[in-house]
């Protein structure tokens, strides 16, 4: 099967707008979450989140979008996928032709519009200008209409791991022959009805998130999005590539709705077969970029998980610890910041951990450190137990 | 790329599809809608039933039968607004509590993937799970999503579903846009009809499919799709479809999708003009619009391949007149 | 109010919030466990019953641990309901 490349990168989080600042902010240990501010809400002045502090009608300026049913979501996806293809390059040709897959993935859809959809749902309005906004495929449509793309276009709503999918599934089309490249990645935006949900489960933290620590209390919620441009090996030319994407898995714990089961076969299934996709053995994993949501659950599970796999854990962390959770962005974002292990040969510190989880024991990245990387495997597990890894290696 | 056979179906709709399948009792339009009927809910545990939303309950009552008796090496749906009910119910309680202690069975139920999910769980399914959301075409990139796994897995199988319900929210927020019939019709002037907007319906039909030929009851042979509002782009890329997977063959059946909407009544004439001797039927009279209304339609053409001997059918369906995509079944 | 009234009520509100729709009143015993081998409930199921005792009788219990503490059966249920009753 051809081997997958990756030619261009676009990232929007609350460590910066571009791949640049990312970078910088992930070196210093930077910690990108706050207080909730832009969202009219209860939770406003009180709650941590990873919040873009870049109010929705200025991004809508700084993109020149005049059209209209763009909500918040869509706009970080067009920021992303934009950065993107302009890192790679892409010609106008090359972004509408047959061949050029774009495979988006979110969870809020736009749904950031608490307000707009209640009144719309419960027939209280004439009818917005969202009527046809609030779906997940809205925010993938938008890009594909802006662009006029012709070639396979898809979005997937898993949860937590929806961009890593999205991911798998571009790599799949290319590999299959159903496309020469194709732009994958995923957003979410912060919204009222992610903050609420979430909060009835209890498992929202009133504080900074602390993954892999014992004292953690739960998740911090945040926004973003990132698009990576996927090119074969036959189509790649004389392009630089940042990494390869040598491994990726999907498999589904199939226990509880919203928690990972005591032997956490969903996580341990997924990097295991990312490993034998990659035809890698675990002691070939220079690093891993956890799912690590600071959540009591995920953090213990995701470390049972781990010891099951390899037999000296290796060094690892949760760059949720940056920037909180971007949920259907996760997948995509942790990709690229993944990649930035690989190209700078580095790994970043995992914020705000003081002591291992006692029944556990592990330790992650501690500081920032400049280490030997050839691959990099990230992780992201969603609602529904469904898990996925994706391994990136040297390219 | 090759694409899978079909083997054992279940479809749910506003039809007597489901057990005893009986297409010459055609369901009418009722109340300008076309709701499923809902399956048997013997087979799911009251402790779930209870918190089901209604295409979770559909999608497992349609998937129960099949997941009970064959083993999948993995669950792939297409749904554009499972589980948007739920969606509603949880936003309204945010306005109604302001957002106090809300509960959060709607929020968990509201995640589209919530259904492969519970499918997962029924049948302690470890194995591929995805959940495909994009609107018109959510079902076919669920389709081509399981057959590039069985291009890297041969031997497996995987349980395809395609479902999306009518709920009182979802209804009018489409109402609002102005995707439905304000005037009252029937069944038989659907496709007659000079003015805008189709009628909703809902369903879920699943699919049990592998590379396994014996005992298969059809082949899906390929899947094309394009997004585009222009007619002309729409013919071009259906040329290119047929003449790449038909060649010189002849096609037996063009069951199209026409909704009874005359803004889309265009596309479906031109594509209808480009195999003008070929039999026509339409089915959105059984099945109603949604956005996973192809899943209704693959099944209705494996059910005439087998009960009309037919050799091929072509299934080309738009949803807004913005998302196309063409299907070629064949007799196995 | 009379314990055994708040009892009727309150399984008649915990098959209401639940959507218990297979059950009775009289199918629930006073004594028996709400989770695992009684009832069965679940995690999710402690977080709804957690909103209950919020919305009907103002009583706000912010860790779900302490709350399953209190939500062993019926009998444990009223005996906290009508010691914290705001409502």
């Amino acid at each position: 099967m051809s081997r997958i490349f990756v030619t261009g990168i676009g990232i929007i989080s609350p460590l910066g707008d571009t791949l640049s600042l990312n970078h910088t902010a992930l070196k210093q240990g930077v910690c990108g979450i706050s207080t909730l501010q832009l969202i009219h809400s209860n939770f406003a002045g009180k709650l941590p989140v990873g919040e873009i502090k870049t109010e929705t009608n200025t991004l809508k300026e700084k993109l020149k979008v005049k059209e209209t049913g763009y909500t918040r979501n869509s706009l970080l996806a067009l920021h992303a996928f934009m950065d993107a293809i302009n890192d790679s390059k892409l010609s106008n040709e090359e972004i509408t032709s047959h061949n050029t897959a774009l495979i988006g993935a979110n969870s809020v859809g736009g749904m950031c519009l608490t307000d707009e959809l209640y009144k719309d749902a419960n027939s209280k309005s004439q009818g917005s200008e969202y009527l046809s906004s609030y779906d997940g495929g809205s925010v993938t449509l938008a890009i594909q209409q802006r662009y006029s793309m012709r070639g396979i276009i898809n979005t997937i709503n898993t949860a937590c791991s929806s961009s890593a999918n999205s991911i798998m599934y571009g790599a799949r089309l290319i590999q299959n022959g159903l496309a020469t490249r194709a732009i994958v990645g995923g957003s979410d935006s912060l919204a009222k009805y992610t903050i609420n949900g979430f909060n009835s489960l209890y498992i929202l933290s009133d504080e900074i998130c602390r993954p892999f620590d014992s004292e953690r209390k739960g998740l911090n919620l945040a926004e973003g999005a990132a698009f990576l441009v996927l090119e074969s090996e036959e189509t790649i030319g004389n392009k630089k590539a940042y990494a390869e994407l040598t491994g990726y898995c999907n498999a589904n714990d199939a226990f509880h709705p919203s928690s990972i089961s005591e032997n956490a076969d969903g996580p341990f299934l997924a990097m295991q077969g990312a490993l034998q996709k990659a035809n890698l053995q675990p002691n070939q994993i220079d690093f891993i970029n956890t799912h690590g949501t600071a959540t009591e659950n995920n953090d213990e599970a995701e470390s049972k998980a781990m010891l099951r796999l390899f037999e000296k854990v290796p060094a690892f962390a949760s760059t949720k610890s940056n920037i909180g959770h971007t949920l259907g962005a996760a997948g995509a974002i942790e990709a690229v910041y993944s990649i930035l292990n690989l190209t700078e040969q580095e790994v970043y510190q995992s914020l705000n951990y003081k002591n291992p989880i006692q029944t556990i024991g592990l330790v992650p990245v501690t500081a920032y450190t400049k280490l030997p990387i050839n691959h990099v495997l990230s992780n992201s597990f969603g609602f529904g137990g469904n898990c996925s890894s994706l391994i990136f290696s040297k390219a | 790329m090759s694409m899978f056979y079909i083997h054992q179906t279940v479809c749910v709709s506003a039809q007597k599809t489901n057990g005893v399948i009986n297409l010459d009792d055609i369901q009418p339009i009722n109340d300008n809608k076309l709701q499923a009927i809902e399956p048997n809910y013997d087979d799911i545990p009251p402790a779930m039933y209870r918190r089901m939303g209604r295409a979770v309950r559909l999608a497992s009552g349609a998937a129960l039968p099949l997941l009970n008796t064959l083993t999948f090496n993995g669950i792939v749906i297409g749904t554009a607004n499972g589980g948007l009910e739920d969606c509603i119910k949880f936003l309204n309680q945010i306005v109604d509590y302001s957002e106090g202690k809300l509960t959060p069975t709607n929020f968990v139920q509201s995640t589209t993937n919530a259904i492969a999910s519970q499918l997962a769980f029924f049948s302690a399914n470890k194995g591929y799970n995805n959940t495909h959301v994009h609107r018109g075409l959510a079902f076919e990139n669920a389709a081509l999503d399981v057959a590039m796994m069985l291009n890297e897995f041969p031997d497996n199988s995987y349980l395809l579903g395609g479902v999306d319900e009518i709920s009182a929210y979802q209804y009018n927020i489409e109402s609002l846009a102005g995707s439905y019939k304000k005037e009252s019709i029937a069944s038989a002037d659907l496709y007659t009809s000079k003015t805008t907007g189709s009628i909703p319906g809902d369903g879920c039909t699943m699919f049990a499919v592998s590379k396994q030929k014996v005992g298969a009851a059809a082949k899906l042979k390929a899947i094309g799709t394009i997004h585009t509002n222009k007619v002309e782009e729409v013919t071009q890329y259906m040329n290119h479809f047929v003449t790449k997977n038909l060649g010189s063959d002849t096609i037996n059946l063009f069951l199209s999708g026409e909704n009874g909407d005359n803004r889309h009544l265009p596309y479906y004439t031109a594509c209808k003009n480009i195999v003008p001797n070929v039999a026509v039927e339409r089915f959105k009279h059984l099945c109603g619009e949604y956005a996973t209304a192809s899943s209704f339609a693959l099944w209705l053409a494996c059910y005439k391949i087998k009960t009309s001997n037919l050799k091929n059918v072509l299934i080309y369906n738009n949803f807004r007149g913005e998302q196309h995509s063409f299907m070629l079944v064949e007799n196995a | 109010m009379e314990k055994a009234t708040l009892k009727q009520q309150l399984k008649e509100q915990i098959i209401q919030f639940l959507n218990l729709t297979t059950f009775k009143p009289e199918d629930i015993k006073d004594d028996q466990p709400l989770f695992g081998e009684g009832l069965g409930l679940d995690s999710i199921d402690s977080l709804e019953l957690i909103a209950l005792l919020d919305r009907i009788y103002g009583i706000k219990i912010n860790d779900p641990k302490e709350g399953r503490k209190i939500l062993v059966d019926v009998n444990t249920m009223v005996a906290y309901i009508q010691q914290h009753r705001t409502k």
